[in-house]
């Protein structure tokens, strides 16, 4: 079966975006790492090192039939959600950023939410092939691998990791949609989310003050506003061309941890308008030939499972840009291959192995 | 067939990201370009901190360009306790060199604030300390430029231009009315920190300061000093209380000069009592006017016709009953038997009571307040008084019979100056002002001008030529003698008014005044000074006011280049009055003959010879008899 190469532009997309992202994570991040650990290139040294790490799992699991995940998904799914159970237990899982929702090794951290953001796509990816027939029920369709994704989702909530839960929840919706769920069900779904919030609302209207707080980020300039805010100021004065590499004065302490979810913001201002258009293309590269992957894949499950990983990075990657211009409040999600982080870089990695993987049996 | 279906659907997501990626890209073009300057603005305000630099306050000017009001450059401390890494060691310089306490100091160093001065010991230093800081050499430690105000002239005008505080903000006069415009905004250096407050080793921005708007006054300098002297002058001889002078151009309105006593230095102001500082007496002072207010009971008589000043006739005996009350002249037992004219020059009280009653109350009051009186002028002054005027229905005989000699009422200076104008210039009635233009600060070009304003006309051209005449006429031959200056014809009006204390008229003590105005066929000038109490001398307002107002009015011949008259009329001579003669011609002559065609002067020889070649002062000018006449002779 194996017969063809695999998507060489993909590929090198891939390299381009993750070195950038390394340009750009030491770039912001210089004066903190500074600051904080006595070393400028701390931060530039971690992230180079997973990107060895994960360039090498690439290419490594670019090799691996895809069968495999076929069959040991419901393994992987069992260990990321002992994981997750695991994590959550003081002593063995350490907080950072306020959620206990990492593994120390050294001073390197490990996410398990991560992982299991790849595992249940597999394990999806393999229930809507075994389930095609039974997709048109709700009952025997949709139903049970929504009990799967909720219960995986509490885990998450425990943590507490919004961002996370909410690109697993959201993956699997759009995994559902394409796996031929009726339209109907995600009508109901949506209103049913409508009547929540609404209720929500009604129950403690402050709650709608704070949602629609994004919107006009200065009249709590120094609380809810703050990031949004700092983020701005980054990206408005960037103008066309921005302030030129390395010459961000956001990083200077304004924006906090600047190398993480709104590493964006820096890119704007040093590479302006322009920078963008590039680095919103690089993504559209990735994303375009992922989706056009799944759509020349032969077998339903590699179809599945290249539509899933792609709809999550997609997810992923709106989600945080919509929260860095201001389109949507702040939900603590990173930027796949940009943002400063061991684990999403590992797994962002991993996942395009799989893609890569994909492309050698297309039609 | 079922992956027709599913890729259907996998082209929706795409579109649906497509979407996205679009909105985002639009919200990040919305945010760089479209609200680019508002979020740079804010994001560079948030990045710099700024080192103020003080703009230079406007500066006054005087008609001529003559400064008036200018500014000092100092330099101020300015402390960016971020910068500071040795608080303690920085702290203690400092205290060293400007003399405050180390705590203190220490204090203002830890302040957790982007920029902190030391007040007031760290504002506008000397240049020695400055030096001294500079040398120091300290991070963190900043001098930053300021400007002090400056007087010049320090008391002179002291009251109208006013005076600044230590942040240069007007505490009073023009300084405080014209505040805002004199103000300038304060430019800066800024330069970039992180968040920190630390210094970013980016290039630094230079905001220029926006000076505040010069203003120009009508104020003629040289007069005003004349002014301010002949005053200085009557301080020491007479020791009054109070002292006071305006001049006005009658035809426009412009106040010319304008002075007080007691005066004040703008720059010291905290010595002085604020009765001292706030009292500009020529727009706050409110008293009985006395004679000079006969001038506005005149122009009524006249412009009303019932008096013709040649040919009617009045006969004092000294003193005049009305309603019971006799009021009584000042000449003890009268001055007999007058024309109209002779009423004038004597300031003879029941001659004007009788122009008073003739007018009636409802005629009378209506021409002052026409005049002006009872409300204010509207001078571009602070601090302006609007005098008391009898309640019109509570005016018996008695009351008008009080006021037409002036007495009763109460005015201010500048009412009396300002309706003096009209009744002399044609018979309109200016509303007087001191600023004459707004400036731009660096080229000093106009920016709004002020033109004289009418408020209304009063008399007409024929009444107001009457009451020149009449008044010059009290110069020449009557109780304004004192002020008659030789060739220039000066026209004027005496005062003598008691002062009012607790309801009754205070005994011996008087503020006399002069009102005069030159020349008297087309007034230049218009001129009031008044005296409060002086002391050791007679108090009347010819022998006191009037020669003060005399050397004001020599100085403004020249200042204001008025030119000699013809038409002049005769004076009459007293007993009292030193005579002038005309010079004749000597040249050519010899000593002989000179000396008796110079028999009304003194003679001085000078040369040897015969023949006289040359005389001073030449022929045709006019002198005093016995003053002396220079003459050279040569072979």
């Amino acid at each position: 079966m194996k017969n063809k190469k695999f998507d060489i532009v993909l590929f090198l997309t891939i390299i381009i975006i993750c070195l950038f992202g390394i340009i750009m994570i030491t770039s912001a991040s210089y004066i903190w790492a500074e600051y904080k650990f006595n070393d400028p290139f701390k931060f530039t040294k971690n992230q180079s090192f997973f990107f060895l790490i994960g360039l090498f799992l690439m290419c490594y699991i670019s090799k691996i039939n895809y069968h495999f995940y076929y069959k040991n998904s419901n393994k992987l799914l069992l260990g990321c959600i002992i994981l997750l159970i695991l994590v959550l237990i003081p002593g063995i899982g350490s907080i950072r950023n306020g959620s206990r929702s990492w593994f120390g090794i050294g001073s390197f951290g490990i996410q398990p939410s991560e992982f299991t953001k790849l595992a249940l796509i597999i394990f999806t990816a393999k229930y809507l092939e075994n389930n095609e027939r039974d997709m048109k029920s709700i009952k025997k369709g949709a139903l049970p691998i929504l009990i799967i994704t909720m219960l995986i989702f509490g885990l998450i909530m425990l943590q507490p990791d919004f961002g996370t839960g909410t690109i697993i929840v959201m993956s699997i919706i759009g995994l559902l949609f394409i796996g031929g769920t009726k339209l109907s069900f995600f009508v109901k779904i949506g209103f049913m989310g409508l009547i929540g919030i609404t209720s929500l609302i009604i129950m403690a209207p402050y709650r709608l003050a704070r949602i629609l707080s994004f919107l006009d980020p200065w009249k709590d300039p120094l609380g809810s506003g703050f990031q949004i805010i700092q983020s701005l100021y980054a990206i408005g004065p960037g103008g066309l061309f921005g302030f030129g590499f390395g010459n961000s004065r956001q990083k200077h302490f304004y924006l906090p941890e600047p190398q993480t979810d709104f590493i964006f913001s820096i890119i704007s201002e040093e590479f302006g308008f322009l920078g963008i258009i590039i680095i919103s293309t690089l993504f559209l590269i990735i994303i375009i030939r992922g989706f056009k992957i799944a759509i020349n894949s032969k077998e339903l499950f590699s179809k599945y499972l290249a539509f899933g990983i792609m709809f999550q990075l997609s997810f992923q990657t709106i989600l945080n840009l919509m929260v860095v211009v201001g389109l949507i409040p702040v939900t603590g999600v990173t930027l796949p291959f940009l943002s400063y982080g061991g684990s999403s870089l590992l797994i962002t990695m991993i996942s395009m192995g799989i893609i890569l993987n994909i492309s050698r049996y297309q039609k | 067939m079922f992956f027709k279906k599913i890729h259907k659907r996998i082209k929706v997501i795409i579109l649906i990201i497509l979407f996205l990626f679009v909105l985002i890209i639009g919200k990040v073009f919305y945010i760089q370009v479209i609200s680019y300057d508002k979020l740079n603005n804010l994001a560079e305000s948030l990045w710099s901190r700024n080192l103020p630099i003080e703009a230079n306050r406007g500066i006054i000017y005087d008609r001529n360009g003559l400064i008036l009001a200018d500014n000092l450059t100092t330099t101020s401390l300015v402390l960016i306790p971020n910068q500071i890494k040795d608080k303690e060691g920085t702290a203690k310089a400092l205290s060293e060199i400007l003399h405050v306490s180390y705590e203190d100091m220490l204090g203002h160093v830890m302040k957790i604030s982007s920029i902190e001065r030391v007040h007031p010991e760290g504002r506008r230093l000397d240049f020695e300390i400055a030096d001294k800081i500079i040398n120091l050499n300290l991070p963190g430690v900043y001098l930053v430029k300021e400007s002090k105000r400056y007087y010049p002239f320090d008391t002179m005008l002291s009251h109208t231009i006013g005076f600044v505080g230590i942040d240069n903000q007007g505490l009073s006069g023009l300084e405080l009315m014209y505040n805002d415009y004199l103000t300038g905004s304060y430019g800066a250096i800024k330069y970039f920190s992180d968040a920190k407050g630390t210094r970013l080793d980016l290039s630094e921005v230079y905001e220029q300061p926006q000076n505040g708007v010069n203003i120009t006054l009508t104020i003629n300098s040289e007069l005003q000093k004349s002014l301010e002297r002949e005053l200085d002058n009557a301080v020491i001889k007479y020791k009054p209380d109070r002292a006071l002078g305006i001049a006005m151009n009658p035809n426009s309105g412009e106040i010319l000069a304008i002075a007080s006593r007691p005066n004040f230095s703008p720059s010291n102001y905290q010595d002085y009592s604020t009765e001292e500082i706030n009292r500009n007496l020529p727009i706050w002072a409110t008293y009985e006017p006395g004679s000079t207010f006969k001038i506005i009971t005149l122009s009524a008589a006249l412009e009303e016709k019932i008096v013709d000043l040649d040919n009617d006739t009045f006969t004092d005996t000294g003193g005049i009953t009305v309603e019971g009350a006799t009021l009584h002249c000042w000449k003890h037992g009268g001055h007999g038997l007058q024309t109209y004219l002779q009423v004038v020059e004597n300031s003879c009280n029941p001659g004007f009571v009788n122009l008073g009653l003739k007018l009636g109350k409802e005629t009378l009051f209506e021409y002052i307040k026409n005049f002006g009186f009872g409300s204010k002028t509207g001078i571009d002054l602070n601090g302006e008084a609007s005098g008391i005027m009898f309640d019109i229905n509570k005016i018996g005989d008695l009351e008008l019979a009080t006021t037409a000699f002036g007495q009763g009422v109460s005015v201010t200076p500048i009412q009396q100056i300002t309706a003096v104008s009209a009744a002399i210039n044609g018979g309109i009635l200016y509303k007087p002002y001191i600023v004459k233009s707004l400036n731009e600060p660096e080229t000093n070009s106009v920016i709004m001008q002020k033109e004289k304003q009418i408020v209304r006309k009063v008399i007409s051209e024929e009444t107001s030529e009457k009451v020149r005449y009449a008044l010059e006429s009290v110069v020449t031959n009557g109780t304004g003698r004192p002020a008659f200056i030789d060739g220039y014809r000066v026209g004027g009006k005496t005062g003598t008014a008691q002062k009012v204390s607790d309801g009754h008229y205070m005994v011996g003590n008087y503020i006399v005044s002069f009102m005069g105005f030159l020349p008297a066929d087309d007034p230049q000038i218009v001129l009031y000074i008044a005296v409060d109490n002086a002391k050791g001398v007679t108090q009347y307002g010819g022998t006191i006011a009037a020669p003060i107002a005399r050397n004001v009015l020599l100085d403004a011949i020249s200042i204001l280049g008025i030119e000699k008259r013809d038409g002049a009329s005769e004076k009459k001579y007293n007993y009292l009055d030193k005579k002038y003669y005309e010079i004749p011609n000597v040249i050519g002559l010899n000593s002989k003959e000179a000396i008796k065609l110079l028999k009304n002067f003194k003679v001085e020889f000078s040369g040897t010879g015969n023949i006289i070649t040359y005389q001073s002062p030449s022929a045709g000018e006019r002198i005093y008899e016995g003053e002396k006449v220079r003459l050279l002779l040569t072979d």
